[in-house]
């Protein structure tokens, strides 16, 4: 249609531009295999020892914590987002637009910045000192509430609001139209908006950076840390893991509700 | 008794307000409050490494003055245009080709571009690393081509931050060039090329004002994201190429001043403000949920 020529060229641009995305994310993982001691690529040959060390309690818990934050965020941001996202598609209210500017609000400031005035507010009322766990979920649940919100709201528009009043005309009450209609209806849009922000989460580095206490550190944290002191092939081995886990969650959930229909959808809402 | 948008006795107060009121209240106690104590601790002095209660400007002041900080500032905006300069101009041959080919793989090399997203920074910059120190590949690569003959230390460097964030932020310019070039009609090329433009006058004077948008916005997105990025300066530029992100770890948590650490979070706060006043104001793009 357009001539051999300048979409051959086009193609190979393209090829090269994917070789420079996906390279060094291969070469991590590959240098992980590495049987020297330092991350060279290619590797000086080939061993499993650095996976053994990865897999060592060391790192093992910090990437269970990491895990728990982020499903413990992915759960309560949907459940603080449904309710929102409902009263957005749902109602028209004075003051909408201000709630919606709070609602991205998370997503169109930066992140350090919300991370930094957290670990203030913490300090200013005396947290300081109990800090972990449940201030980093805290601040995890703010950060994940603007990506469920939206990939709800998405679902919620493509969903009739016909379909709770023929329910309610018919004498359903509120909780049973909720329960029985409408979570049934928008699953696809709930499990991937829990998924997308517990790869936020899980993937969050910005925040948890100045909410994170020794004991309390999430893997992205920890491995920040330990980069200081040099690449040991170990922490690309630890790296390849934390990629691994949202790798395996999005191809589970892919099978069932079609994640690509919320990225444009969250793109064109 | 309050009911909540029913017919019942009493003051009707609306669901809506429940909906909203309660998430709303979370976001207010813990989004709005602390970037709120942020900036208000930018103007206040610290004394001993505690916060008081005096005003000051003192604490902006010191950037503009010193070298050092004025220089940190300059290179994160520096790095904040490059990077998305990078971002708009690399991506936009990626979208383009996504959105017109006809390849049985289109599905697959869709998902292979997002597929970055899934990995944290620390695994899209460790590979870098690896790439560009002065005993890495690229070293090896340019020695044995005898292009060079010492090795030469890549990274730290300002430039590494630029390569590493852009490699980074690549998949968000994919996605939004996808977004606005699905919307132009192909045959709006066609028709072009057919009434005589060649290539080049088909793609400056028809494709290119229809993709301005998403050109601009993939700018604007990756400039706003790479200012405030932590991880790949403080891995690929280290102290020897120190950003506000980095500046800022440094000011809290090792030398624990908390006036000048808000003073860098607040030009943050403000630089982002700008560029979302800019691109709602002339980017066309509503923040729409």
């Amino acid at each position: 249609m357009f001539g051999m020529r300048p979409w051959t060229v086009l193609r190979a641009v393209v090829a090269a531009i994917y070789v420079f995305m996906l390279g060094p994310i291969v070469i991590t993982v590959l240098v992980s295999f590495n049987a020297g001691t330092r991350s060279v690529f290619p590797p000086d040959g080939w061993s499993l020892k650095w996976w053994a060390e990865a897999l060592s309690e060391e790192w093992i818990d910090p990437i269970l914590f990491s895990l728990q934050l982020a499903s413990l965020a992915a759960i309560l941001s949907c459940a603080v987002a449904l309710p929102l996202a409902f009263g957005l598609t749902r109602h028209r209210f004075p003051g909408r637009n201000l709630v919606v500017l709070l609602v991205l609000g998370p997503l169109l400031l930066p992140t350090l910045a919300t991370g930094l005035g957290l670990l203030r507010v913490f300090e200013f009322s005396g947290l300081i000192g109990s800090m972990g766990f449940w201030t980093l979920l805290i601040g995890h649940v703010v950060i994940c509430i603007p990506f469920a919100v939206r990939t709800i709201a998405v679902s919620l528009h493509g969903l009739p609001s016909n379909v709770e009043a023929a329910a309610a005309s018919l004498g359903a009450s509120r909780m049973v139209v909720l329960v029985k209609i409408i979570l049934p209806l928008i699953r696809n849009g709930l499990v991937a908006g829990a998924l997308f922000a517990f790869i936020h989460s899980f993937t969050d580095i910005n925040l948890s950076l100045f909410l994170a206490r020794p004991g309390a550190s999430p893997i992205t944290v920890k491995i920040l840390g330990f980069l200081e002191f040099g690449f040991a092939p170990t922490l690309a081995a630890v790296s390849a893991i934390t990629l691994i886990i949202p790798l395996v969650l999005v191809l589970l959930v892919q099978r069932s509700a079609r994640l690509g229909d919320f990225i444009y959808g969250e793109r064109g809402a | 008794m309050w009911t909540i948008d029913g017919q019942g006795a009493g003051r009707r107060l609306p669901l809506h307000w429940f909906l909203v009121g309660v998430p709303a209240l979370f976001l207010l106690v813990f989004f709005v409050l602390p970037n709120a104590f942020l900036l208000s601790a930018s103007v206040l002095k610290s004394e001993n490494q505690v916060l008081t209660n005096q005003f000051t400007t003192e604490n902006f002041t010191i950037f503009l003055t010193k070298k050092v900080y004025l220089l940190t500032i300059l290179r994160t905006f520096v790095v904040g245009i490059s990077v998305g300069l990078l971002v708009a101009f690399v991506s936009f041959p990626v979208s383009y080709f996504l959105v017109r080919t006809r390849s049985r793989f289109k599905g697959v090399l869709i998902t292979l571009s997002l597929a970055p997203l899934l990995a944290s920074v620390v695994v899209r910059t460790y590979g870098w690393y690896v790439l560009l120190d002065r005993f890495g590949f690229v070293n090896d690569v340019l020695l044995k081509l005898d292009a060079i003959q010492e090795r030469i230390a890549f990274i730290p460097s300002t430039g590494g931050i630029i390569i590493g964030l852009a490699h980074a932020l690549l998949p968000y310019g994919i996605l939004t060039n996808l977004a606005s070039l699905s919307a132009v009609n192909p045959n709006m090329e066609r028709a072009s090329m057919s009434l005589g433009a060649n290539r080049t006058k088909t793609f400056l004077l028809v494709l290119l004002p229809n993709c301005m948008p998403g050109l601009v916005a993939s700018f604007l997105l990756a400039f706003s994201i790479s200012i405030s990025a932590y991880a790949t300066p403080a891995i690929l530029g280290g102290y020897a190429a120190q950003t506000i992100a980095t500046l800022i770890y440094a000011f809290i948590m090792q030398v624990l001043d908390w006036s000048l650490g808000a003073a860098l979070g607040t030009i943050l706060i403000v630089s982002t403000l700008a560029i979302l006043y800019f691109s709602f104001r002339f980017g066309g793009k509503r923040a729409e949920v």
